[in-house]
Parts: structure tokens; C-alpha cells; sequence
């Protein structure tokens, strides 16, 4: 035995030293590769284990998710065990972000009285002091399937000045960003006018999905902390399916567009209107426009028609802007469409769905026209 | 399937050891991987699929018809422009039908007249451009015959091999085919070389890139009206890196990948922004493409053989055509412009004034030419970057007229993101290679753990989600 690991030891000290290039790398063998490789994967994967499980779980209902779920699960019970997952929670506290957490609790005000019922609007008022504004009727212009009508509450536009400024929030998913950036340069000069922070665009999030991105968490905190007077939402492009997360208990839902689904999504979009209402805002909402694929198309209208209907029963607090219809060619996809000067500009990206510079400035001057109905934000430049 | 996502990361751990089990049987290995590199493509769409395969045909067809047509150069060169149209064709159909569409639209609205044509918003397949170059190059060399046209298996490899394939580095035929013949030895991979070029890729991609993209960039050139001067300023450096960190970012981890397969790709960055004039950059800078733009569009179209004149027209097109080939846009052709009349005016000031060679550069000397250099450079990049010329204009302006204005988004990280992008190029070479030759000696599991290590922290400082590659577009 002796024997025998001795001359193994002395076979492994006459092992030929690995090549080398010229500038003193040591060369390997495939194997030694491979084993660095799946070594490194694995154990990135274990130090990694509670983001990789997060994102698993943040992927669309499906095989695939159940599956990855199937690995990712006892990953991170092994990781936690091993206290594996400590490093990246130090790097991550370290730089200030949060470490990898689930949330889908939904806290929703109670939904208004029914339009009509001529009782006051709820919420006390933000920064500027005066609270929501009051629409005056819609006037003439606007082609009437842009815009929901809103009726009046009372005649007198709210008033805005460099020294008593509108406080501007824009926030959604990815559809919000480029018609959110063309709202900021629209009113970018403005001086009655204050952006509050970047265009708050939060690519592959809504509000079926809550784990992934809870809005209704962010929106109340932000409203709340950021005295914002208008905010301009865009949610719904990745909530065309029929499952949701953060479900009160005992609901269960039937299928996308369905009664149950349908009563469901209509709670969180009309109660994340409340949040920015009783906060003192009021809220610009983009609707879902047009895409290049038809089945999208008409899932997304059934999305516009829950917004709408929500908007409508906030009469004076919500105005509704129909991306759909703006961005369509006589009820048909248009990637290019005539702009103010009646020159034919690219108004969509190549994916089919999201807009060009162009397009988000046809909506901005959409927005700009509902802020006109309810704010006078130009006056001031006449004073002097 | 984007190199770092857990897809890919799957999709490489099945296809790597299946490569070196069936790589000494080389004629059971070339199947495998054209298969395994048409998953990868089809990931995206799998009609995708159809396109590259008729390239493969197309091309194979030609360069063997060529080929065969030896000692009657009239036919050769009515197949050679055939052969070429065809590759252009496809690529300006999905590339700039659209944006030829529209120009031409506007252009008849301007003197009244109605052209009925429609756009039809074709989807751009990934990485087509990289691949019709590819293509192109196989059948001119053929043509020349610097290459002889080898089997249909082989040049299917090379056209199709999938760490190039989306965003390259562009590989000539004789860098790829000649490895193709014969197995790759098992005994002598680069590991070390192919680890850290993965690992630098990602952490400039997955850090640097996404970081500067989202917290400085996308804002201020989506409107730069509302950002102050030194915004705006500090945007333009921010997008330089950026892309410099994206794209170098890519081709680091593509020829990191390949060499763990046991092949070589050519390099495509070497510090471009420690670059001391516009023609140094162009050596520097996707130098993989600037060296295809010169030997089948710059030297066809005479080079700089023909007289001064022209010379400087050939220079003004080839760079007008590479801007053009970055995106079906005007700005892009501006882009391009202004790097064709800054060659144009170096080489002016080279006949007029003689060249000083760089050995005998002060140090003073260097400063002022990477200065400027870097500058111009920048100055282009606000062409590359802006959706229109009015946002790109609002940018120029906008450096000038709003100093003093309150600058949130210059921010320290912001800063040292760009110092890291910046000062990495000027990072004297021994210190990689000293790194390299350390990482090469630890054992197995060390290899390992330092690996797990920086992918750990690459993951912890970067997005939670990695947008897709800036050259991917293009």
C-alpha cells in the first residue's frame, strides 16, 4: 500500500508542468475547461441563489416556470443553509439596493361613490395647496375617441405658476417611457411646470404581477412622499394574460378578460387611480395602444376597456388617453404616420409595439391637451 | 439567446462537452454545431432559421459557380455582382426597405408628387448585417482567390458558428475555414485567456454598460432640453463608454466562448479611446469591421491609388456606407460623415505637413492628439445616439448655453463609471497578462471560485434585467 501511493506521488511530482504560451498563461485541457466551467456555474448559481429563485418566480405561469421553480427552490434552501447567499446581500447592502424579496401584498384605498353622486373629491390636496383640479367641459379640437369625457365639477381651471408649480410624475412599464420622455419635452420649458425625478418606466412590470414589481406599494409611497399634482400612468401591456398574483383570499379568477378577472383587474387599476387621487393627483392614463400582432391587439383593448370604464367613474380626477386609437391608421396598425407638419415619420419601433420619438410626441400633445382642459398652466407667461 | 442569461449559460453547458467529445471525429462535429448554432439563432424566431440557411446556400452556390468559372472573367464578374446583389438585397430588404420607403416619400411630398409605395415594418433579423458580411467576404475572396471555395458543411460552420453570429467580431474565411479542418487539440485550450474575456465582457456589459444606459444616457438624449450643460456633457462621455463597453463588451465574450470550444476569433477592440487620430481609432475600433470596409469596399472602389481626389471621395463613401450600415437612419449617414471628413482632413494635414511617426511623440504630443481625438469622436457619437437631428441639434446646443443649471444626474458613480470605461484602455498591458498568468496557475477549484466570485458581483451591481446588446440592431 505504502508502495503504491508512493509511486502515485512520485507519478504526479513527474507529471509534465502544463503548457504555456509565450506570455506565461498555462494552456489546459478541455476537461480542466469543462470542470472550471460547471464548477464556476454551480457555484455562482448557489451565491446567486435567492435572485435566481426570485426571477424563476417572476417568469409567466407555465411549464417552464414550474420546472425552473422545481431547481431553483431547493438552490436557495441549499444556499441559505450554507449561508451562501450572505456574500450578495453584503454586496448589495453595501451599495443600498434590497436584497431579493417577494412582495404581492396589495393595500387599496376604498373605491369612490359612483360618478354623479355630487359628493366632494376624496383626498385633502398635495404640495401646491389646492388639491384636484377642476375640468372645464371639453372643448372643441380633439377628435372625440382620443379622450374619455369627463364631466365638469366645477368651472374654474386650477392655476399654476413658476412659483406655485404642477408637480409632473410619469410612471408605468416599458410603454410609458418614450410618450413619458416626449410629455417631459413638451412641457419641458414650462417653467409652471416641475418633473418629478426620471420617467419612472419599469420594463416587463404591471399590475397582474405584483411579485415582480408591486406598483401599488410604489405609487402610494411615491404620491405620498413626492407631493406630486398630476401623474401620467401607462400599466397593462404585460397583463394580458389570465393569471395574477397577490389575490385577496378566496378570490379565484376564470381566464383572461373573463367576469372574475375582469372584476379583479378593474379593483387594482381603479385603486391605484384612488391612491394618486387621494393623494391630491391627478391622473393622465395611457391606454394600451395598437400593435403589429392582432391577438395582442384585441387583448389589449380589453385592458383599455377597463381603464376606460375606471376612468369614467372618476370624473374630473382621471381623463383617459387613447393610445390605441392616436397611434391607429383608419382602425389599423401604422408604423408610419404623418406628423404636425404632415411629413410621414416612424412613429413605432420595429418590435411592433413600442412607440418611436414621433409617436410619443402624438401622444404628449394628447396629454398636454387634457392638462389644458383642467390646469391653466400658461397664463403666468403673460403677466408681464 | 442572449450570452448572459441562464438560457445561454444551459444551452453552453450541454453543447460544450458534446463539442470536445465529438470533436475528434471532425466530421461528426461540423453537424453538431451547425445544429446547435441554428437553436441558438432560432431562440429568437425560428424563421430566422430559413433566412440563414438560404444565406448558407446562396453564397455556397455562387462561390462554387465562380469558382468553376475560371478563364472567363466576364462570367465571373456577372456572378460575383449577382452574388453580391443577392446578399445586399436580402439585407436591404429587411434592413432599409422601410427607411428607403419614407425618405423617398418625403422627398416626392416635398416637390408634390405621390409615390404609392407602403411601408411594411419588416422585422430585422438579429445580426443579419454581420452574417451578409460574413458571406460577402467568402465570395470575393473566392473571386480573388485568396480561398478556394471548400465544402457546403464547412463554409455552413463558418457562417453559422454561433459566438459570431449576432454581433461578430466579422471573421474572414481564412481565420475560421483552415480550423475547421482538422480537430482542435484538446490539450491545450486557453482557459485562462477565454475566462478573463468572459468575465470582462460581462462585467462591462452587465456594470458599466446597463449603469451608464439607465442612470445618465437614455435620459438625457431622450430629451436633453431639460438638462443642464454639464449633463449633457457628461451624457456624451457616459454614451461613449457605453457603447464602447457594450459592444466590446459582446465580442470579449464571444471570443472568450470560441476559445473554450478550442477556436480562435480575430480582435476587435484594442483601447480605441487611447487612439491619437481618426485613422489610430478605426485601427482600434471595431477593427474587425474596419478592416472589411477597407479590403471589399475602400480598395474596390480605388483606395487611395487613384489620385488625391479621389482618394478623399473614397474615403467620404466608405465611411458614409459604414455609418449606414449601423441603422437605417440619417443620423447614422452623419455619423458616418463625420468621421469621413475628419479622415479626409487628417490625411490633408498628413500631405500638406508630413507625418510625425509616433515614436517620436512627446508626451505632450499625446496628450493633445488623444484629446482631440476622443473628442471628435464624441462629437460623432451624438449623431449615432440622437433619435433625430433636432435632438442631436438640442445636444449641441445645449453643451453651450446652460451652464451653472443644477446637474442631478452627475453623480459619483456616474463618474467613476466613466473613469473606469476611460482609464481601462489606458491600463499598460502587463497588468492583464500578469493577472492572466496568475489566474492560470490556481488550481481547479480556485479557477472556480474566482469565477463564481465575479459573477456574484457582476450580478449584484448590475440591473435586474440586461437590455438587449446595442450592436444586435445593427
Amino acid at each position: 500500500m505504502a508502495v503504491e501511493t508512493d509511486s502515485a506521488g512520485e507519478a504526479r511530482r513527474r507529471r509534465p508542468p502544463r503548457p504555456a504560451t509565450e506570455d506565461g498563461r498555462r494552456l489546459a485541457s478541455a476537461g480542466r475547461a469543462l470542470a472550471v466551467t460547471a464548477l464556476a456555474l454551480l457555484l455562482a448559481a448557489l451565491l446567486n441563489a435567492q435572485n435566481i429563485y426570485k426571477s424563476v418566480y417572476n417568469q409567466p405561469e407555465g411549464t417552464q416556470r414550474e420546472v425552473a421553480l422545481a431547481f431553483a427552490g431547493p438552490l436557495r434552501e441549499v444556499s441559505t443553509a450554507l449561508r451562501l447567499d450572505r456574500p450578495r446581500a453584503w454586496v448589495e447592502s453595501a451599495i443600498g439596493r434590497e436584497h431579493a424579496t417577494i412582495d404581492t401584498e396589495i393595500a387599496l384605498p376604498p373605491p369612490p361613490p359612483a360618478a354623479g353622486t355630487g359628493e366632494p373629491a376624496a383626498g385633502s390636496g398635495s404640495g401646491s395647496g389646492t388639491g384636484m383640479p377642476a375640468p372645464t367641459p371639453q372643448t372643441g379640437g380633439t377628435p372625440p375617441t382620443t379622450t374619455t369625457t369627463t364631466e365638469p365639477e366645477k368651472p374654474r381651471r386650477e392655476r399654476f405658476t413658476p412659483e406655485q408649480r404642477m408637480r409632473l410624475w410619469i410612471a408605468g412599464d416599458s410603454l410609458v417611457i418614450t410618450p413619458g420622455y416626449a410629455v417631459l419635452r413638451a412641457l419641458g420649458r414650462n417653467e409652471a411646470v416641475e418633473r418629478v425625478g426620471d420617467v419612472d418606466g419599469k420594463v416587463a412590470t404591471g399590475l397582474t404581477r405584483p411579485d415582480v414589481f408591486n406598483w401599488f406599494k410604489h405609487v402610494d409611497e411615491q404620491v405620498t412622499k413626492l407631493k406630486i399634482d398630476t401623474v401620467v400612468f401607462c400599466f397593462g401591456g404585460n397583463d394580458d394574460s389570465g393569471s395574477m398574483t397577490g389575490l385577496p383570499d378566496g378570490v379565484d379568477l376564470d381566464g383572461f378578460g373573463k367576469p372574475k378577472w375582469t372584476k379583479e383587474y378593474r379593483r387594482r387599476v381603479g385603486g391605484l387611480m384612488d391612491t394618486a387621487n387621494q393623494a391630491g393627483a391627478f391622473v393622465v392614463w395611457l391606454g394600451l395602444p395598437i400593435t403589429k400582432d392582432g391577438s395582442q391587439s384585441r387583448r389589449w383593448k380589453v385592458v383599455n376597456r377597463v381603464v376606460q370604464a375606471e376612468a369614467e367613474r372618476r370624473p374630473g380626477k382621471v381623463a383617459y388617453v387613447d393610445m390605441y386609437g392616436l397611434l391607429s391608421d383608419d382602425g389599423a396598425y401604422a408604423p408610419y404616420l404623418p406628423d404636425k407638419d404632415g411629413q410621414l415619420v416612424k412613429v413605432r419601433a420595429d418590435d411592433g409595439v413600442h412607440l418611436e420619438h414621433a409617436g410619443g410626441d402624438i401622444i404628449a400633445r394628447q396629454v398636454v391637451r387634457e392638462l389644458r382642459r383642467v390646469y391653466d398652466l400658461w397664463s403666468w407667461q403673460r403677466r408681464g | 439567446m442572449l450570452f448572459p442569461t441562464a438560457t445561454f449559460a444551459i444551452f453552453f453547458m450541454i453543447v460544450l462537452p458534446l463539442s470536445w467529445l465529438l470533436m475528434p471525429a471532425v466530421h461528426r462535429w461540423r453537424p453538431f454545431i451547425i445544429g446547435a448554432s441554428f437553436v441558438f439563432y432560432g431562440w429568437w424566431d425560428w424563421r430566422f432559421i430559413l433566412l440563414l440557411a438560404g444565406s448558407i446556400l446562396w453564397n455556397q452556390l455562387m462561390a462554387v459557380r465562380i469558382h468553376r468559372s475560371a478563364g472567363m472573367p466576364s462570367r465571373r464578374k456577372a456572378l460575383l455582382w449577382l452574388a453580391v446583389a443577392g446578399n445586399l438585397g436580402v439585407l436591404g430588404y429587411f434592413k432599409y426597405y422601410d427607411f428607403f420607403v419614407s425618405s423617398t416619400q418625403n422627398l416626392a411630398t416635398l416637390v408634390g408628387l405621390d409615390v404609392p409605395l407602403e411601408v411594411r415594418t419588416v422585422v430585422l433579423p438579429v445580426g443579419i448585417s454581420f452574417y451578409t458580411f460574413m458571406g460577402i467576404s467568402y465570395i470575393v475572396d473566392v473571386y480573388r482567390g485568396d480561398t478556394e471555395p471548400t465544402t457546403l458543411e464547412k463554409f455552413a460552420v463558418y457562417l453559422s458558428f454561433f459566438p459570431h453570429l449576432v454581433a461578430g467580431p466579422i471573421v474572414r474565411p481564412n481565420e475560421l475555414i483552415p480550423q475547421l479542418d482538422t480537430p482542435r487539440s484538446p490539450r491545450r485550450v486557453d482557459t485562462s485567456r477565454a475566462f478573463y474575456l468572459i468575465a470582462a465582457g460581462l462585467f462591462k456589459k452587465v456594470v458599466i454598460s446597463s449603469y451608464l444606459a439607465s442612470n445618465i444616457v437614455d435620459e438625457v438624449f431622450a430629451d436633453p432640453s431639460s438638462h443642464s450643460s454639464l449633463e449633457i456633457l457628461i451624457a456624451v462621455y457616459a454614451y461613449a463608454v457605453q457603447i464602447y463597453a457594450d459592444f466590446s463588451g459582446y465580442t470579449d465574450i464571444a471570443i472568450g466562448i470560441a476559445l473554450l470550444l478550442g477556436f480562435s476569433f480575430p480582435q476587435n477592440f484594442d483601447s480605441p479611446y487611447a487612439a491619437t487620430s481618426l485613422q489610430d481609432f478605426w485601427r482600434r475600433w471595431h477593427m474587425t469591421l474596419s478592416r472589411w470596409l477597407r479590403d471589399y469596399l475602400y480598395i474596390p472602389l480605388g483606395g487611395s491609388r487613384r489620385g488625391r481626389a479621389l482618394t478623399y471621395r473614397n474615403l467620404l463613401l466608405t465611411m458614409l456606407l459604414g455609418g449606414l450600415w449601423h441603422g437605417a437612419g440619417w443620423t447614422f449617414v452623419a455619423w458616418g460623415l463625420i468621421h469621413g471628413v475628419g479622415l479626409c482632413v487628417e490625411r490633408f494635414r498628413r500631405e500638406r505637413f508630413g507625418t510625425k511617426p509616433e515614436e517620436s511623440f512627446t508626451r505632450w504630443d499625446f496628450y493633445w492628439r488623444r484629446l482631440v481625438t476622443f473628442h471628435v469622436v464624441c462629437f460623432a457619437w451624438i449623431f449615432f445616439r440622437s433619435d433625430t437631428f433636432e435632438l442631436a441639434w438640442q445636444m449641441i446646443t445645449g453643451l453651450f448655453t446652460r451652464w451653472g443649471e443644477p446637474s442631478p444626474l452627475v453623480t459619483f458613480p456616474v463618474l467613476l463609471a466613466i473613469a473606469v470605461g476611460i482609464g481601462s484602455q489606458y491600463l499598460p498591458a502587463r497588468v492583464p497578462r500578469a493577472i492572466l498568468a496568475g489566474f492560470s496557475r490556481l488550481n481547479l477549484v480556485g479557477q472556480a471560485a474566482v469565477l463564481a466570485l465575479t459573477l456574484m458581483v457582476t450580478q449584484a451591481l448590475g440591473p435586474q434585467d440586461v437590455a438587449p446588446f446595442i450592436y444586435f440592431q445593427f
